[in-house]
């Protein structure tokens, strides 16, 4: 039976092709097999050949005005740290990234999950050079300190120590490695204060 | 070690042999508590910690071959690429200027009265003047070149570990310094005692986790082997130097700081091998 069908649509589409190949020869001859000369009309069996969105589960709206809400800090157990910050600083903004990125990968290899990899705003420091014979500081060099953030999830105590060696071991010279557990006063440094907000508030208690 | 159970530990061996009657139902016990109950035995080992003492390097390695001249190709494909600074500016304005002033004659010389306006070229010359004062210190240093092995200051591209004459039975060997574990106490506190017995209390090595990172079992010649003691594993903990400053440690016993490659002068082939597996060398 179904092999009938297939001969009946067969022949269907065989004559489908003729019937358009004297006036669309052209189209159809420049890309070949690619080119579909048909569309799927409403009218045809093939009309929403290709949906799948109503397949897919509902997501809820997406708000606009989101608030970055804290995830959940992980305390970890006895044989397992929590969520671990990884700080790198240095004054060289290539050389810190770079570490940065070895780092990452270093623990997409190693499957040590990486929770967020992310970048602290820039500090600027002037260091002013007090002449020697006068009062007047002159500006000597202005310096700018980047820093680099890798956290970390779910390693275990037995690793830590070998992972710790890797890192360190591989260090370049100037950049500064800081580990340290991931805690609220953390997550809250990346956030910009509100002074207007915070006075209303205080007006308010 | 272990006196009181190991007389009955003993009885029961003798028990378990003996093939009479009324003592099957002790044999049978005897051998599901050996086979269930090791925690309850007296293990027949003798643990030890030791503490391999590391100086972590001071200075990177040298770049190889292939790595400078990857450097160089890629520090001039950036220089071609790059923009000028602001400083670079400057200099090529201030030189212009200068230029146009010395073909135009000194025309506009009263535009630049008494304000001294400090060149760019003035901020490099002072620049290439304050680096040609800069000494950097030397990366082979004297003890690198006396091989003096008791010294920290050699190697210091490389991680040096320390290693002490120890008696052992009747032999006077190179390790990795160990001391008996007591019971009651953690193989890491073990460890720990360990380093200081040998370099004193006030060493600041920092220890990165609770885990031995190697372990070397051997067992006894046959002629000291005892029903209690087979053999002795020692289990070893990694510990990195935070300073080099070991004037406040007083070092008893024969000592030397070994980089991982001079290893195979001192330590024997099997304890060599366990200790290879948990060094990085990098």
């Amino acid at each position: 039976m179904l092999c009938l069908m297939k001969g009946m649509l067969l022949k269907q589409v065989f004559a489908l092709s003729r019937a358009a190949t004297p006036r669309e020869s052209h189209l159809c001859a420049a890309g070949g097999a690619l080119v579909s000369c048909h569309r799927h009309y409403r009218s045809r069996p093939t009309h929403g050949i290709g949906r799948f969105k109503y397949l897919l589960p509902k997501e809820a709206p997406k708000k606009k005005k989101d608030k970055v809400q804290m995830k959940e800090i992980d305390v970890g157990t006895e044989h397992e740290y929590g969520d671990l910050n990884i700080q790198m600083t240095s004054y060289d903004m290539c050389l810190v990234e770079h570490f940065a990125q070895y780092v990452h990968r270093l623990c997409n290899q190693l499957s040590v999950r990486v929770k967020e990899s992310y970048a602290m705003p820039t500090k600027t420091n002037e260091v002013l050079f007090l002449e020697e014979r006068g009062s007047k500081m002159q500006l000597d060099a202005v310096l700018t300190t980047h820093q680099r953030v890798v956290q970390i999830s779910g390693l275990s105590s037995t690793f830590a120590p070998i992972l710790l060696e890797v890192i360190q071991s591989n260090q370049p010279e100037g950049v500064h490695l800081l580990v340290k557990e991931h805690t609220e006063a953390d997550f809250k440094s990346r956030l910009k204060s509100r002074p207007e907000l915070e006075e209303l508030l205080a007006q308010m208690s | 070690m272990f006196p009181g159970t190991s007389g009955g530990r003993g009885a029961r061996r003798e028990r378990g042999g003996n093939m009479a009657a009324p003592v099957s139902v002790m044999a049978a016990s005897a051998r599901w508590g050996r086979r269930f109950g090791t925690a309850a035995a007296p293990r027949p080992w003798r643990l030890f910690g030791a503490m391999c003492l590391l100086r972590p390097p001071r200075i990177t390695q040298p770049l190889e071959k292939e790595e400078e001249e990857m450097a160089a190709l890629m520090a001039q494909i950036e220089l071609e690429k790059s923009q000028y600074s602001d400083h670079e500016i400057r200099k090529l304005q201030e030189e212009e200027q200068l230029r146009r002033r010395k073909e135009s004659a000194y025309d506009d010389e009263d535009e630049a009265p008494g304000k001294t306006v400090i060149m760019a070229q003035d901020l490099e010359d002072k620049w290439e003047q304050k680096l040609l004062q800069f000494k950097a210190a030397p990366r082979i240093t004297d003890a690198d070149k006396n091989n003096d092995r008791m010294s920290l200051n050699r190697k210091l591209d490389s991680n040096l570990m320390l290693l002490v004459k120890q008696k052992i039975g009747n032999q006077q060997l190179w390790l990795l310094p160990q001391v008996e574990w007591q019971p009651g106490e953690t193989l890491r506190g073990t460890a720990e005692r360990a380093m200081a017995m040998f370099l004193g209390d006030r060493i600041q090595a920092k220890v990165l986790g609770n885990a031995p990172h190697g372990i070397y079992k051997y067992k006894y010649p046959r002629a000291i082997r005892t029903e209690d003691t087979v053999g002795a594993k020692v289990f070893f903990f990694k510990a990195f130097l935070q300073s080099s400053d070991l004037s406040q440690a007083e070092l008893k016993e024969d000592h030397l700081w070994v980089a991982k490659d001079e290893l195979g002068d001192y330590l024997k082939l099997e304890y060599l091998k366990k200790v290879n597996r948990f060094l990085l060398d990098l």
